[in-house]
């Protein structure tokens, strides 16, 4: 739990909170500097709009009624209470002042109307204290020699800009400052998990199989990874839990046929041998050999399978295939003395491999020929379910399974004990179950319902839709 | 016919070699994939029986390069990895049958003979004839001593397996494969029943049987 910074600052976390912070403040930073410099320009153009109407205005003022109505006018704008922030001088050609709230002409001042300049006027505070405050003015000569100043009022703005200034140069480091903890605070925390992570592999690799990453349930990619991860364990437990039990069934299971074997060999080799001895010594043997190479065979291909290595999956025609197996299986049912009947819809796929489906179907017809008493009957269904799946059926009116061993039966090597002295290795619905799982889809063992006397088996081999 | 196997194991190797001098063939053995390359280039040879992993040169490879080299002999690969995906992968790198170990003998003389037979007959065949059987591949039409027989077409693509290998063996596992085009071990007596059904239309109104029983493996069309 306790993380030293160090290892704090190598996590990628960190690192991206780092990042993020210093992109965040130059962010904000190039966001302030653009406020201020469009503020700046905007107050700017609006004081010579200002100015530049004020100025024509009175000018108008000037043309129609002369220095008189000039003078009107200044003073009736200057007695508008507060709302303006213009300050006027009018002097006439002696330099003399008429009117106006300025007391005097600043010296350097252009006389155009056009450039603009900049000055302070001084303002009676409210304690009585002289208060400077930045303006920007233009004047213009009257024809009879008088000057008329207009002053606008820019302080307000000037004083703006030392305050923006001011807050860039606070916030940029808080917000720098605070960033970072927030990342230091997030990076621990994920580093933290992070951890517990590698200490649940490390566990694992120990040799314990059943740690699992805790979960705490917040939906985030640390839960998602650690969900995915104990799904992970999860199979990787199955495996193992799996390849032990084929090593048990593999030696129960191959044991004793070769153990026969021996017996048989040793008891023969003891006796004179004679030529239909050797012969029948032989033939038998070689049967038994011949049934341990399938069954070694079956488990190899069933370990493959449930290994996780479903070969290449395709887009295969269920119907076509569901025709072939109906037409390979109808004449053997038929010597069997069992009545045979399809129902195949049209036009089903699925994604899968074709051999595999082929095999785990043929195993069920397999079971339902085995099983079947003699005049019994045997339904094949390939259909589309309601949800869009593609199931495979095989009904039988044969003894059936009951429902309690229905979940033991598909295992390997589990065989009923009515079945064991029929030929067989036990793993047929293990494969079929196998064939099953990697095509996401399951196999379903239902009672037949055929007939009144017996149970009957329908088994469903249900496979998701193409 | 004259055969080259290429296996590293030297049980397997003489397995082999044993079952296919038994069936009448002549073999020459090699356990490295390089040399292996050489001699099936050099020698004219029926048929490679070639193992897919092999010390210098893996199986896969060496086929390909064989066939790259413009050699035509036909080549079985023994594999211990038998699943579809290693078949399609050896069929790719030019090989024309696979077979997984473990394998009964007559099961691997079966299908190198019918390899053999199938390099002479690439031409496009329209009939086939094994003693008093004569098919028509154009028109589909089965007779015996020029009485017609009617077949489904299963069962006519089933003869016309057994024709085009007529006097060979064909194991059950070959029929299923290149009639029914399926690659697994069927567990009951499926294909056997489909064989006794094509009997009972080709040999049931005639004294002499055409389509034999081998036992232990499989079936013979007598040529």
């Amino acid at each position: 739990m306790n993380i030293r910074l160090p290892t704090l600052v190598r996590t990628t976390t960190f690192k991206l909170a780092l990042l993020h912070s210093i992109l965040f403040t130059v962010f904000v930073l190039g966001l302030l500097i653009y406020l201020y410099a469009s503020t700046v320009f905007y107050v700017r153009a609006e004081a010579s709009d200002s100015l530049d109407a004020e100025l024509t205005e009175l000018s108008r003022a000037y043309s129609q009624g002369g220095l008189v109505r000039l003078n009107r006018s200044v003073r009736e704008r200057q007695s508008v209470p507060g709302a303006r922030r213009f300050r006027y001088l009018l002097q006439d050609a002696q330099g003399q002042k008429i009117s106006g709230g300025l007391s005097e002409l600043p010296d350097d001042i252009p006389l155009d109307g056009r450039q603009k300049y900049l000055f302070d006027i001084d303002y009676i505070g409210p304690d009585g204290e002289i208060v400077s405050r930045p303006a920007e003015g233009r004047a213009v000569v009257l024809p009879d020699g008088g000057i008329i100043l207009v002053a606008y009022d820019v302080g307000e703005f000037q004083r703006i800009v030392p305050r923006i200034t001011r807050v860039v140069w606070t916030a940029a480091p808080v917000g720098l400052l605070m960033s970072l903890i927030g990342g230091i605070v997030i990076s621990r925390s994920a580093a933290r998990r992070a951890d517990t992570l590698a200490k649940t592999a490390e566990g694992v690799m120990a040799g314990d199989l059943s740690r699992r990453v805790p979960v705490i349930g917040s939906g985030d990619e640390f839960d998602r990874l650690g969900e995915q991860l104990n799904a992970m364990l999860g199979r990787i437990e199955t495996l193992m839990e799996s390849s032990r039990h084929v090593g048990d069934s593999i030696a129960h299971d191959l044991r004793s046929p070769l153990t026969r074997l021996r017996n048989r060999l040793e008891t023969t080799l003891a006796e004179p041998i004679s030529r239909e001895l050797a012969e029948e010594t032989l033939g038998q043997t070689l049967g038994e050999v011949d049934n341990v190479l399938a069954t070694f065979n079956a488990i190899l291909r069933l370990s493959r399978l449930e290994a996780g290595q479903g070969g290449r999956m395709s887009r295969t025609d269920i119907s076509a295939l569901a025709h072939q197996l109906a037409e390979l299986f109808e004449p053997a049912c038929e010597e069997a003395g069992l009545g045979f009947t399809a129902n195949i819809g049209r036009g089903l796929f699925v994604i899968g491999e074709k051999d595999l489906i082929a095999q785990a179907v043929s195993n069920l017809l397999d079971n339902a020929v085995k099983y079947t008493p003699k005049g019994g009957k045997i339904h094949f269904k390939a259909s589309r379910e309601r949800d869009g799946k593609v199931a495979l059926e095989v009904t039988d009116t044969g003894p059936g399974i009951p429902e309690q061993e229905r979940e033991r039966v598909v295992k390997r090597f589990v065989r009923l004990e009515a079945s064991r002295s029929e030929p067989g290795s036990g793993l047929g619905l293990a494969l079929v179950e196998a064939v099953g799982r990697v095509h996401n889809g399951q196999l379903q063992l239902e009672d037949g319902k055929t007939q009144d006397d017996t149970r009957g088996l329908r088994a469903r081999l249900v496979l998701p839709k193409a | 016919m004259n055969i080259l196997i290429i296996e590293d194991d030297e049980d397997m190797a003489s397995f082999v070699s044993k079952v296919l001098t038994e069936a009448g063939h002549v073999v020459d053995r090699t356990h490295r994939g390089d040399m292996g390359l050489t001699l099936a280039r050099a020698g004219d040879f029926d048929a490679l029986v070639v193992d897919r992993m092999l010390p210098e040169k893996d199986g896969l490879t060496l086929v390909r390069e064989y066939r790259e080299g413009g050699g035509v002999s036909p080549a079985l690969f023994l594999s211990a990895l038998g699943d579809v995906d290693h078949r399609v992968e050896g069929l790719k790198a030019g090989g024309d049958d696979y077979l997984a170990k473990p394998f009964a003998p007559s099961e691997l003389v079966a299908r190198v003979e019918a390899l053999g037979r199938r390099q002479v007959s690439e031409a496009p065949i329209t009939a086939l004839k094994a003693g008093e059987l004569e098919m028509d591949l154009l028109s589909r039409k089965v007779t015996r001593n020029g009485k017609k027989i009617d077949l489904q077409p299963r069962e006519f693509r089933l003869l016309e397996y057994l024709m085009r290998h007529a006097g060979q063996v064909v194991t059950r596992t070959m029929l299923l494969e290149k009639v029914w085009d399926y690659h697994f071990d069927p567990q009951t007596n499926v294909i056997d029943v489909h064989i006794s059904r094509l009997r009972g239309k080709i040999d049931k109104d005639f004294d002499e049987a055409l389509l034999h029983t081998v036992r232990g493996a499989g079936y013979r069309l007598q040529a």
